[in-house]
């Protein structure tokens, strides 16, 4: 098989389009990932070079191809539990504070954005299970979105290495997972009814009008794949997803004020979260 | 917790009005600001069709938030009419507006580049100085060009001490003899002194 190399040209040129269509910029450092999950595409399509495959790509009607780039660009490394301290503020300080001005009878909603393989949506769903002692007494809906297909499937599966579940508690593995093949687990019926997995593409204004009325959203570890223009363009999908006086939390390296002035930071004793302010219309 | 199936999505487009080029420019003026700032977000898809209407509104645009959304759609607009507007907000008393120009036009390079030389030897020896905030984040490969022609010939002491404090960041071997030659003119201002000796320090990798 001849050898497919991609030029500095050819790495500009599927840069630039790949940012335009999906908010996600490439470092050079990153250029080895690039280089490698692009021939692979081009293999796997059959074609001998990368111009070929990239006209194919961007003008193929129904868009498949560049859905299937979208899946091995994106990093989907995530596990049960991550930044734990996030998923107790959640529950011991945000909590009190959403469903204090609630009134009763009213839902709780909670958006998990990347949701990858569904560990995040999960983790929170346990949490809340086990931790919120009010979790009888509030619907709450729980949606994980993510630009990948391939990660919504698995999301939806359930099925998890040991490596995946290893900071969940021994009590709790048991109760919410069973032991399927190869020595994975998978998180149970009940569970996984609970979560609504959905396709977003945060860059498509189309696809994030719909996302409205959260309390809480889950973004962590997302932003810092973007550059300062789509960040912007983010922070004001999730300011007009959240309800006034909602909170978002992001991944401990990423910080809203240096991307938008427009949320609160807020110091509750086991994070910073930001706020949308109150008294802004939902 | 609720069942998946139970879970109802939002109504595709709860907001009633028409949301033509037309709709949206009446909109941004609606006194609710949730109203103001769909609008500011869905004029995007105008392009430099809604460039004029966004900048007028974002000179009058009192709530942050708006203004925010107002920003975001000129960002990506990016076109000249967006550029002279950003660049007349520098002339404004606003604090605030001034530094939200600054942050919109540091993501323009491309942009700005060509009104550049005419922003650093502006009459007005702020807007020289927020010109240079601009290059601070300028993704432009004649960033510390335009830093050494403001050192080399800019009489205001401010405008020089920022643009020097910040070729301390991003100069090169290129830059000493202009500092060099900034001490000389300055010899009685103690900030440009020790403002030149950090950063012929800093270049020079001592």
């Amino acid at each position: 098989m001849a050898e497919i190399t991609i030029s500095e040209k050819d790495f500009q040129m599927f840069h630039e389009f790949f940012y335009k269509k999906t908010g996600i910029k490439f470092e050079k450092t990153k250029r080895y990932f690039v280089d490698k999950r692009l021939i692979d595409r081009i293999r796997a399509r059959g074609f001998a070079d990368f111009r070929s495959y990239f006209n194919f790509m961007r003008f193929q009607a129904n868009g498949e191809e560049m859905q299937q780039l979208i899946n091995v660009m994106t990093v989907n490394e995530t596990y049960f539990f991550r930044e734990e301290y996030q998923l107790k503020c959640m529950v011991f300080s945000l909590l009190p504070e959403i469903v204090g001005k609630k009134k009763i009878g009213s839902v709780v909603r909670i958006w998990s954005i990347p949701s990858s393989s569904g560990e995040e949506p999960y983790s929170i769903a346990l949490y809340l299970l086990e931790y919120w002692p009010l979790i009888h007494s509030w619907d709450v809906e729980i949606v994980g979105s993510d630009i990948d297909t391939e990660m919504l499937k698995k999301a939806r599966e359930g099925i998890y290495s040991p490596r995946s579940v290893q900071h969940v508690p021994p009590g709790l593995l048991k109760k919410y997972f069973k032991k399927v093949q190869d020595g994975c687990y998978q998180i149970t019926e009940e569970l996984r009814q609970s979560i609504e997995f959905t396709h977003v593409n945060l860059s498509d204004s189309a696809d994030t009008k719909q996302y409205r009325n959260f309390d809480i959203i889950f973004s962590r570890n997302l932003l810092i794949y973007f550059d300062d223009l789509s960040r912007r363009q983010a922070a004001d999908v999730f300011y007009d997803a959240l309800n006034p006086g909602g909170y978002i939390l992001l991944g401990h390296s990423e910080s809203m004020s240096r991307i938008s002035p427009i949320f609160k930071a807020c110091k509750f004793p086991e994070a910073i979260v930001y706020q949308k302010p109150e008294g802004q219309n939902p | 917790m609720k069942k998946r199936k139970e879970v109802k999505p939002v109504e595709q487009d709860e907001r009633k009005c028409i949301r033509d080029f037309e709709g949206l420019v009446t909109q941004l003026s609606d006194p609710d600001p949730q109203v103001r700032r769909w609008a500011a977000r869905d004029l995007v898809e105008y392009g430099t069709e809604a460039s004029t209407v966004l900048a007028d509104q974002l000179l009058k645009e009192s709530e942050k938030s708006v203004r925010e959304a107002i920003l975001t759609s000129m960002t990506f607009i990016g076109d000249s009419v967006t550029v002279e507007a950003l660049v007349q907000c520098l002339r404004s008393e606003d604090a605030l507006l001034r530094n939200e120009a600054i942050d919109v036009l540091k993501n323009l390079p491309e942009q700005v580049a060509p009104i550049m030389s005419g922003l650093l030897k502006d009459a007005d020896g702020d807007v020289r100085i927020f010109a240079v905030n601009i290059l601070e984040a300028l993704r432009h490969p004649y960033v510390e060009q335009w830093l050494i022609e403001v050192i080399d010939r800019d009489p205001n002491v401010n405008v020089c001490a920022t643009a020097v404090d910040l070729l301390a960041e991003v100069g090169t071997e290129n830059a000493l003899p202009s500092l060099l030659r900034l001490k000389d003119r300055f010899p009685e201002e103690p900030y440009i002194q020790f403002a030149v000796e950090l950063a012929l320090k800093r270049i020079r990798g001592e």
